[in-house]
């Protein structure tokens, strides 16, 4: 594996949670739908993570990386991991709409994950709006953005007017500050930007609906949120519902996931606890000659799969 | 000649054109209002059934209404004291108010027809259960209606069949809906449609919510919007009672009016002015329900008669007109009662009344735009907000002469600038969700001291 994916895996424990947890459940979904000839859209900077997974889990030949910044464009073309990638440079606001125009991509099942660089703001919301009402039949939309609380008012008495402000009218009246609190404001943006998504499919009758997929709020040094669904047509629909109806469905997210950044000594020998079907204690940890807060070794006791293999970073 | 079996042209309606033609003008959400209007009717009559004055201090807190939706189901129950079998037999699933049915006491229901366009509208595969309390103890029965069923069965019989049922927990009706239309389903799927709703239960229940009526959404009781008028200094709303008889039944109005909010400091149309935010207007409520809400259209007199058009200038001012009577039918309510019958006379003459608070805020707002502007802020500062219940009685409404300025000619300043930037101004300057005057303003004063300094 290329250094620059270790290092960068190593100190973003959740990041790397997160995008486990969506190509998991993307290739469920690939599966269930039967999807074919599929093209993958996103933002993939210089480091491409996303656009290796969806070539190496999902077999995703086509992929189409925007890239905004002129230098990122450079050296998004430079570093790109695989020949069937092109980049194109400017804003996705722009770039999708071409991309929605040619003939070649209209009747072909998307993935597209819109993984922004800040706060969810109004201009996002829009091109979230465009994207649900224009992307073709059995679609998968991804949107990744942050949930520091500082982005949504400086003081706390104005996040909930900001966030009413952006997602409009399925904001609750009585939002408060606690919800908008550093602890809650990720699961809070996260769920009522999946009901701003849901509603957006369904106030314009989009045939097939939106299935609501994934909800995962991870705290990466800031909160932030990964919210998408599956845009069905009408046949793929029940399979698509059903999928994500499963017990095992991990792409609703209830509690934060903050994996820990772990030494190598720590993880090797939680890991070596694992798989345990009961609940690893604080105690144990302790007994085992270190120590995490709870919520951490929940987080890592769910999660411990979808970490990189940190054996690597030293190889 | 014309035979004898050719004698009569064919009108009967059939049964698909009848469910068709009654759910075509209707919103889902003024529905499922019908039948919070039912429920409603019957926790009013069992807590006694008097004119909804505010006033009034019936008690409902011992009533509940509950309202669950999702993509597969409508579900509404209420405690409300339920159907009687005789009344459903005779009565309530008669299209239309039957000529010799009684008339409920101060009810909000009158056509006849709220609850079977409501559940033909909602869905096809419709279940009504009702636990009374009857001569004997407590009694049930329901009524299913498969709408494919009824329609295939002909239209020579429009009844339905009535079958025995458990007992609900309580005396109430239960009614549930499956099979939803794909319209409604696609609407249950949209959070936006939930919360809307809630919205417009907390507004236009907003008197009877009040009175401690519990009405739930998914579970979550909704808090009723707390209607409030601004009073102190010198200002005052009005507040007047009127006795009509029409067909020798009593006809109770009141009428209230002033300010409910500051006025906007300028009224520039293209700032970030949110008129769905805005709950200035006129209001009309009907026994006790809010038809018509915030209104500024020529339904209530503005742009009518040399009054002049809903402008901007004028939000703050609110008026509230009241109508309650023992028969609904009196009162100007359309049927889906979510506007006024603007034909009715009743109502056309207590709309000469709405004109005089109306004008005396148009003058105030002109006056004000003339004047000092620390002298008018002075003056409103001094006014709170209080519950319409405790405004007192007085015919007219009450505001401060204000006087109008020295003048130091003005020069407006009007430009546009990318709205991501502004906001990144606007969070720069402290707040995110600053106006847009005020960024304007507060960088002016910025670029002013910068580079003029002292005055
Ligand atoms: C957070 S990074 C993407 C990380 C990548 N998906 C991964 O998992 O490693 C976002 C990248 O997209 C670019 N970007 C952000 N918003 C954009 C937009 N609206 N249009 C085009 N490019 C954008 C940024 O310049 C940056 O390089």
């Amino acid at each position: 594996m290329a250094s620059f994916d270790s290092v960068n895996y190593s100190i973003r424990p959740s990041k790397s949670v997160q995008r486990g947890i969506v190509f998991d459940g993307l290739r469920a979904l690939c599966a269930s739908m039967n999807l074919h000839d599929t093209v993958y859209i996103g933002f993939g900077s210089i480091w491409f993570t996303d656009f290796l997974m969806a070539h190496k889990v999902l077999g995703i030949d086509e992929m189409i990386s925007i890239e905004a910044s002129p230098v990122g464009y450079k050296r998004a073309e430079f570093n790109k991991v695989y020949r069937s990638i092109s980049v194109l440079e400017g804003r996705s606001d722009e770039r999708l709409p071409e991309i929605a125009a040619q003939v070649e991509y209209q009747a072909r099942p998307w993935i597209v994950w819109l993984d922004y660089d800040g706060a969810l703001d109004e201009q996002k919301v829009e091109e979230m709006r465009w994207l649900l009402l224009n992307a073709p039949p059995n679609s998968i939309v991804l949107f990744t953005f942050s949930a520091t609380q500082n982005a949504y008012g400086a003081r706390p008495a104005q996040r909930p007017g900001r966030v009413s402000d952006i997602l409009g009218a399925v904001v609750p009246d009585d939002l408060t500050r606690e919800d908008c609190s550093k602890e809650n404001l990720p699961q809070t943006l996260a769920t009522l930007t999946m009901d701003f998504l849901s509603s957006v499919v369904a106030d314009n009758a989009r045939p097939g609906g939106f299935i609501r997929s994934f909800q995962i709020p991870y705290f990466d040094s800031v909160g932030m949120v990964t919210v998408g669904g599956v845009l069905p047509g009408l046949g793929a629909a029940p399979a698509a519902r059903a999928i994500v109806a499963e017990q095992s469905w991990k792409g609703i997210v209830d509690e934060m996931i903050e994996a820990p950044p772990m030494t190598l000594k720590e993880v090797a020998t939680l890991q070596a606890e694992l798989p345990f079907a009961g609940e690893l204690t604080r105690d144990r940890v302790q007994e085992l000659g270190f120590d995490l807060l709870e919520h951490q070794i929940r987080s890592f006791q769910r999660y411990y799969k979808y970490l990189p293999s940190f054996a690597e970073i030293v190889a | 000649m014309i035979p004898v079996e050719k004698s009569k042209a064919r009108a009967n309606p059939t049964k698909a054109f009848f469910v068709r033609m009654i759910t075509r003008d209707i919103t889902l959400e003024d529905c499922i209002f019908d039948l919070i209007d039912n429920s409603v009717d019957g926790a009013w009559e069992r807590a006694g059934g008097r004119p909804m004055s505010l006033n009034n201090d019936t008690d409902l807190s011992a009533y509940k209404i509950s309202i669950e939706i999702d993509q597969n189901r409508f579900l509404i129950k209420d405690n409300c004291g339920g159907i009687s079998l005789d009344d459903a037999v005779n009565y309530a699933f008669t299209f239309g108010r039957r000529d010799d049915a009684d008339t409920e006491n101060f009810s909000i229901g009158v056509y006849g027809i709220g609850m079977k366009r409501a559940v033909f509208k909602l869905g096809s595969s419709i279940d009504i259960t009702s636990t009374y309390v009857g001569d004997d103890g407590l009694s049930s029965f329901k009524v299913p209606v498969n709408v494919s069923d009824w329609l295939e069965a002909g239209n020579s019989s429009w009844d339905f069949d009535i079958d025995e049922a458990d007992d609900l927990d309580e005396p109430g009706v239960c009614i549930e809906v499956q099979d939803l239309s794909e319209a409604t389903a696609q609407s249950f799927a949209s959070p936006r449609f939930v919360q809307d709703l809630r919205r417009a239960i907390a507004r236009d229940y907003a008197l009877h919510l009040h009175r401690g009526l519990v009405i739930d959404v998914q579970g979550k009781p909704i808090k009723g919007w707390s209607i409030e008028m601004r009073q102190g200094g010198d200002f005052s709303p009005m507040r007047e009672s009127f006795k009509e008889k029409i067909d020798g039944e009593d006809v109770f109005i009141e009428l209230l009016a002033g300010m409910e909010a500051l006025p906007p400091d300028d009224s520039d149309p293209e700032g970030d002015w949110d008129e769905n935010q805005n709950q200035s207007g006129w209001y009309v409520v009907c026994n006790g329900r809010i038809v018509l809400a915030a209104d500024k259209t020529s339904l209530t007199g503005w742009g009518t008669d040399n009054w002049p058009q809903w402008h901007p200038q004028y939000s703050g001012f609110m008026g509230i007109i009241i109508f309650s009577s023992r028969r609904a039918d009196l009162l100007p309510l359309t049927t889906t009662k979510r506007s006024v019958d603007a034909t009715s006379p009743l109502y056309r003459r207590y709309r000469s009344h709405m004109r005089e608070p109306s004008k005396t805020w148009i003058a105030y707002t002109n006056a004000r735009k003339q004047s000092e502007r620390e002298q008018v802020a002075e003056k409103e500062s001094k006014t709170k907000a209080v519950p319409i219940f405790e405004v007192s009685a007085r015919s007219e409404v009450v505001l401060p002469q204000v006087s109008a300025k020295k003048r130091t000619p003005e020069a407006n300043v009007s430009y546009s600038v990318p709205k991501p930037k502004l906001l990144r101004l606007a969070t720069a300057l402290g707040n995110i969700r600053m106006t847009y005057k005020d960024v304007g303003l507060k960088s002016f004063e910025y670029a002013y001291d910068d580079l003029v300094g002292e005055e």
